[in-house]
């Protein structure tokens, strides 16, 4: 037997910029921060939930078990199982994913999918050397060759080692991936900054209409996203220097997203749970899928999404028009616009095993309130911050009313869902 | 009528904490009879964020009982370094503290502190001394905590009590923290303890520890992070320190419930003897 | 700290005050506490009521000792806990001898945070009856102020079909230490059919309350204290303040709703909300804001939006939420309360935006409460006085002591007990009690 999993809503503290407002807080006290205004928003606690899936990109060595750990600490009850998923930016809409296959599995009936990162609280690990050579010391039998041992640290075995954000294949950075896909897609600049600027305007007018009264709970006093610019124009960000793709490039500090800091929850649970409780839900998940591209072999490393989103559309015979309102998550304004060029091109989808071109997306159904360029983009958290964005909207339209979301991550990967207003 | 004495500031740690430090050669325990005030503690985000980390508490909008004692301590200080004070901070073990969170404390209110002493007691090892301290908010008080300070080999007038141990029975730990040789220095940062009995193996020499030991408040709270969202939103917490643990070290720890709270112990590894003993109730 | 609030606490600043009679203040008894010491029922005529009362509080009670003329005046042996009088006999000039003759042996032996409490018919009858309930009145207000130690006076009026079971709750109230700052007060008590037959510790349990402003302060002391009393607790606040509304709503059990009540889609979106827990069972509209300026200052934002959140939105918010069709609206035999102000009843220099909209408060309940009647739903205010809050705080200190002193109770009241007394009023067995204004203010001696 199958059960309907439904978005019942979420919740997330804004988002801000890393090193910012929440540079004293960790990854647990950011989730747990989300979490609890979650388990506030549905009065949730002390109950025992089927599961809560969370995830971080960036974590620390002791945060193996974050998201159990974060449960522990906030108001559900301590019998709530927990587990940590991670993949890369999709994370947060993957997590989503696992706790509505095991609702429609019947396995639980109401979870939790979670997100959460910290750049500010990345984790800072030692050299290889150095770890080698303490090692070596450990393991010597006498003082004589665990001096040995320590002597052979050098000065650059002492540096810290930042979290990698290179893709481990390439070398590359992800800005740097980005930078070949916007010169092969031949992405301009002027594009890219107006993309940016809608992005803001949207995020701000929906902060300003209240619609993230229910969606969002202050924390450590910030009470609305902090790396927004409201009154941001296309000429401002036009005045910025390239910082990916040399100094030709178009790629800047505006039409990137920051380093941020956040978390993002949602509720998931099954249609009979939620009546059981007199919860409307706002939306079905009613598919979801992960691709993947051989980004070492050449391709663009943050169109993965795009081989997901023709299969799944095709799987469930829908096409673009189907489609009220999409949510593509905004790496860089290029990706956004790499990947609507994607979904024309005949070829590129032939290439990647679609049967035909996904089709032309008119851009007033595009990211209606903002996406990560606004927001801010903590890598894990950001799909679980569009998925009640994303169902609380379709809702408004009326049951239904289908959305697409599509995130590129890490490896070349992508994870695409779709959900259908109830 | 009792004297309050109202500080314009948090009193610096510079001469007052020398002189809390300075131990005494007086015979008799003496304490000052003012209550020390300090109006409208603005609670430091960062700092809290600290302790929580070096506690192992969620940094949150509300604040942990622990951490609002942390914020009186200064004023300890201060009344025990008064010219008056006989009964100072080396040399006085902290055997007891008692508090209760009136009600949830946000990190963003302002918080009105008092402290006082209690005159002192005989006790068979010296004399024993409350600290009394208070945080109002809006004249709610919201929080109060009582430190009760040994001064051993002091005198206080009327016959010692000796209070009913209740028996410790060894049972099966639930946990085992490493504390680390840096905890105290850490703990320090964050609590403006100065007591160097707690970094210094030469202070801890001097008063009969080989080594440092652990900020009896630091094992207080690390007790109260591992109960975390199990305890009520409003509690009365009792703890006494049975003995001092050295650092580096490893402790046990265990919990079960109580009516309506949760009693808890910090034993040695093998759970034979407590360090600290707590008890948990709304 | 001021220099002077420095000078005040300090220990020859303290002596002066006491010269100058700024005691201390007494510590005032709280909670679901009795008086310490008996409670003397005095009847003045043939009713009844009273006794019948105290019965189903399960409290037995004590003879009064009478003045009868000896001097010096006769006294109680030990200090009492409470003297209830059953006023409602009186109806002449010459009767409110006997009145004096229990109230003065029972002023003088009344021990700490004691209660008078006097029964009494509302205004009706001839000239001289009429005359009399006023006159109770007058002596109501003044026993208040003569009594020490957080002793409370209050005169409740009864009308003649009012039953044991109708009084209950205010009876149980006015003893307890629940109304430890309703002070010289007066309020009317009906009659509803199928009247309660006993107090309830915990009379809210498993109904659905919203309280707007929750986050703190008072409206935080609502939920914690409704949901000691059994509610499920829907906390209402604005978005900002969602942290502390979030621990809140954690903290009770209950469940938050950010949300900003001018809104036009408040209403509903309350409505929406508590509809998963099938209705209303009563609304604490506790939100509130000042904006104070003397009149020649007030401009028209600064007295739109006053009006606006104090008094329009919940305007607003009843008519969504009492219309039958609403979905999660109010339950018949529902509860509403507003919160009205001192301010409000006796005007505050620099706050007209706020007094009209505390009065409106008041008028509103007035008005709502006959109209409500038939549905069961009981409409009343409360009126807080100087209630220490952090909001309060911020008053510089001169003002605030000055504030906090000008009650019979020479203190500042406590969220807690504008709180207990939304609790009474909220009580299943307060059914009898609608139309009222309660003022928690130790009797301030502003205003009425």
């Amino acid at each position: 037997m199958t059960h309907n999993a439904v978005v019942l809503g979420g919740n997330r503290i804004p988002f801000a910029k890393a090193g910012g407002p929440y540079a004293e807080a960790s990854n647990h006290d950011l989730l747990t921060a989300a979490l609890d205004g979650l388990v506030a928003r549905f009065g949730l606690a002390g109950e025992r939930l089927g599961e809560v899936a969370g995830g971080a990109v960036l974590k620390h060595p002791k945060d193996f078990n974050l998201t159990r750990e974060v449960v522990l600490s906030s108001a559900l009850s301590p019998s709530t199982p927990a587990c940590d998923l991670q993949q890369a930016c999709g994370t947060g809409l993957e997590t989503v994913v696992y706790i509505a296959n095991k609702i429609a599995l019947g396995q639980i009936d109401v979870g939790i999918g979670a997100g959460v990162d910290s750049a500010s609280d990345a984790p800072i690990t030692v050299s290889d050397g150095l770890k080698r050579a303490l090692l070596k010391a450990n393991r010597a039998r006498s003082a004589g060759a665990r001096v040995k041992a320590l002597a052979g640290i050098r000065p650059r075995h002492l540096a810290p080692q930042a979290p990698g954000v290179a893709e481990p294949r390439t070398g590359l950075s992800m800005g740097e991936h980005q930078a070949l896909t916007t010169a092969r897609w031949g992405i301009g600049r002027a594009e890219q900054d107006e993309l940016a600027a809608a992005s803001h305007h949207h995020l701000a007018q929906a902060w300003k209409d209240g619609f993230f009264d229910d969606l969002v709970t202050p924390y450590l006093g910030v009470a609305a996203d902090a790396i927004m610019r409201p009154d941001t124009t296309v000429e401002k960000l036009g005045a910025l220097k390239p910082v990916f793709g040399g100094p030709e490039g178009t790629m800047t500090a505006g039409n990137s997203t920051a380093l941020s800091d956040g978390a993002a929850t949602a509720l998931i649970v099954s249609e009979e749970w939620a009546a059981a409780r007199g919860l409307t839900p706002l939306a079905r998940i009613v598919d979801a899928e992960v691709a993947a591209v051989d980004h070492p072999g050449g391709a663009d490393l943050l169109l993965g999404p795009v081989a997901a989103t023709g299969r799944m559309l095709a799987r469930r015979g829908l096409t673009l028009d189907d489609v009220a309102l999409v949510e593509i998550h905004e790496a860089f304004a290029s990706t956004v616009l790499a990947t609507l060029k994607a979904w024309e091109d005949a070829e590129y989808c032939r290439s990647v095993g679609l049967d035909s071109p996904i089709g032309s997306l008119d851009r007033s159904r595009l990211n209606v309130t903002g996406s990560s360029l606004a927001a801010g983009h903590p890598f894990a958290a950001t799909g679980a911050r569009l998925v009640p964005t994303l169902a609380k909207l379709l809702h408004e339209r009326g049951p239904g009313t289908k959305g697409l979301i599509s995130m590129c991550a890490a490896g070349g990967q992508g994870v695409v869902a779709i959900l259908e207003a109830v | 009528m009792t004297a309050v004495v109202t500080l314009d500031s948090p009193p610096g740690m510079g001469r007052s904490v020398a002189r809390a430090l300075l131990p005494s050669r007086a015979s008799v325990a003496r304490v000052p009879e003012h209550v020390v005030r300090l109006a409208g503690v603005i609670q430091d985000r960062a700092r809290l964020a600290d302790y929580s980390r070096v506690t192992g508490l969620t940094l949150r909008d509300t604040v942990p009982p622990t951490w609002i004692h942390v914020l009186a301590f200064p004023l300890h200080v201060h009344l025990l370094s008064d010219a008056h004070a006989t009964v100072r901070l080396v040399g006085a073990v902290h055997v007891s503290n008692t508090m209760r969170l009136q009600r949830p404390v946000s990190a963003d209110e302002a918080l009105d502190l008092a402290v006082h002493a209690t005159t002192p007691r005989a006790h068979r090892r010296g004399a024993l001394v409350d600290l009394v301290a208070r945080a109002e908010v809006g004249g709610d008080v919201v929080w109060q905590g009582t430190s009760t300070y040994l001064a051993t080999g002091m005198r206080a007038e009327g016959t010692p009590q000796d209070a009913p141990h209740e028996p410790f029975e060894p049972r099966a730990l639930q946990g085992r923290w490493r504390l680390s040789s840096t905890l105290g220095r850490d703990y320090r940062r964050v609590s403006g303890d100065p007591n160097p009995i707690h970094t210094s193996r030469v202070a801890a020499k001097a008063f009969g520890f080989a080594r440092p030991i652990i900020h009896g408040m630091w094992t207080h709270a690390r007790a109260l992070a591992a109960l975390e969202q199990r305890l009520p939103s409003t509690y009365g917490v009792e703890v006494d320190f049975a003995k001092p643990i050295l650092l580096p070290g490893t402790v046990g720890f265990r919990a079960a419930d109580a009516p309506g709270g949760w009693d808890a112990d910090v034993t040695t590894p093998d759970g034979a003897k407590p360090h600290l003993r707590m008890r948990v109730r709304p | 700290m001021s220099a002077l609030e420095k000078a005040f606490t300090s220990k020859p600043g303290k002596a002066i005050a006491a010269k100058a009679g700024l005691k201390e203040p007494p510590r005032l008894a709280r909670g679901r506490t009795w008086p310490e010491g008996a409670i003397v029922l005095a009847e003045i005529g043939e009713s009844t009521l009273a006794r019948e009362t105290l019965a189903l509080l399960g409290r037995s009670v004590e003879s009064p000792i009478v003045d009868d003329g000896q001097e010096p005046a006769p006294g109680y042996g030990s200090r009492i806990g409470a003297l209830v009088v059953d006023a409602t006999g009186v109806t002449t000039i010459d009767q409110l001898e006997q009145l004096r003759a229990v109230l003065r042996p029972a002023v003088r032996g009344l021990a700490k945070s004691g209660r008078i409490v006097t029964l009494a018919r509302p205004a009706e009858g001839d000239w001289e009856q009429r005359s009399v309930a006023r006159a109770l009145d007058g002596i109501n207000r003044t026993v208040a102020k003569e009594l020490r130690g957080g002793a409370t006076a209050t005169l409740v009026r009864v009308t003649p079909d009012t039953v044991a079971g109708d009084l209950v709750s205010t009876l149980g109230f006015v003893l307890q230490g629940r109304s430890a700052f309703v002070d010289g007060q007066a309020w009317s008590v009906g009659h509803t059919d199928s009247p309660a037959t006993a107090l309830d510790d915990r009379p809210l349990d498993g109904k659905v309350v919203v309280v707007t402003g929750a986050a703190r302060g008072i409206g935080a002391a609502i939920a914690r204290t409704l949901a000691r009393d059994g509610a499920h607790i829907i906390a209402v606040d604005i978005p900002a303040a969602g942290e502390s509304l979030a621990a809140v709503a954690n903290e009770v059990g209950g469940s938050a709703l950010q949300l900003d009540i001018t809104a036009a889609d408040a209403g509903r979106r309350i409505a929406e909300h508590a509809a998963r827990a099938g209705g209303i069972y009563a609304v604490v509209h506790n939100a509130g804001i000042t904006r104070d300026k003397m009149l020649v200052n007030t401009d028209a934002a600064r007295w739109a939006s006053v009006l606006d959140v104090n008094l329009a939105a919940q305007i607003r918010i009843n008519d969504i939420l009492l219309d039958p069709a609403t979905d999660g609206g109010l339950v018949d035999g529902g509860r509403l309360v507003g919160i009205a102000s001192t301010s409000g009843l006796a005007g505050n220099k620099g706050q007209t935006n706020y007094a009209a909209s505390k009065a409106g408060v008041a008028g509103l309940v007035e008005a709502m409460a006959p109209d409500l009647a038939e549905r069961l739903i009981t409409v009343n205010a409360v009126a807080p006085g100087f209630i220490e809050t952090e909001m309060t705080g911020r008053i510089p200190f001169v003002q605030r002591e000055i504030f906090r002193r000008s009650n019979s109770l020479s203190q500042g009241g406590r969220p807690v007990d504008v709180a207990e007394t939304i609790g009474y009023l909220l009580d299943p067995a307060s059914k009898a009690v609608t139309g009222q204004v309660i003022r928690v203010c130790g009797q301030n001696l502003v205003g009425a």
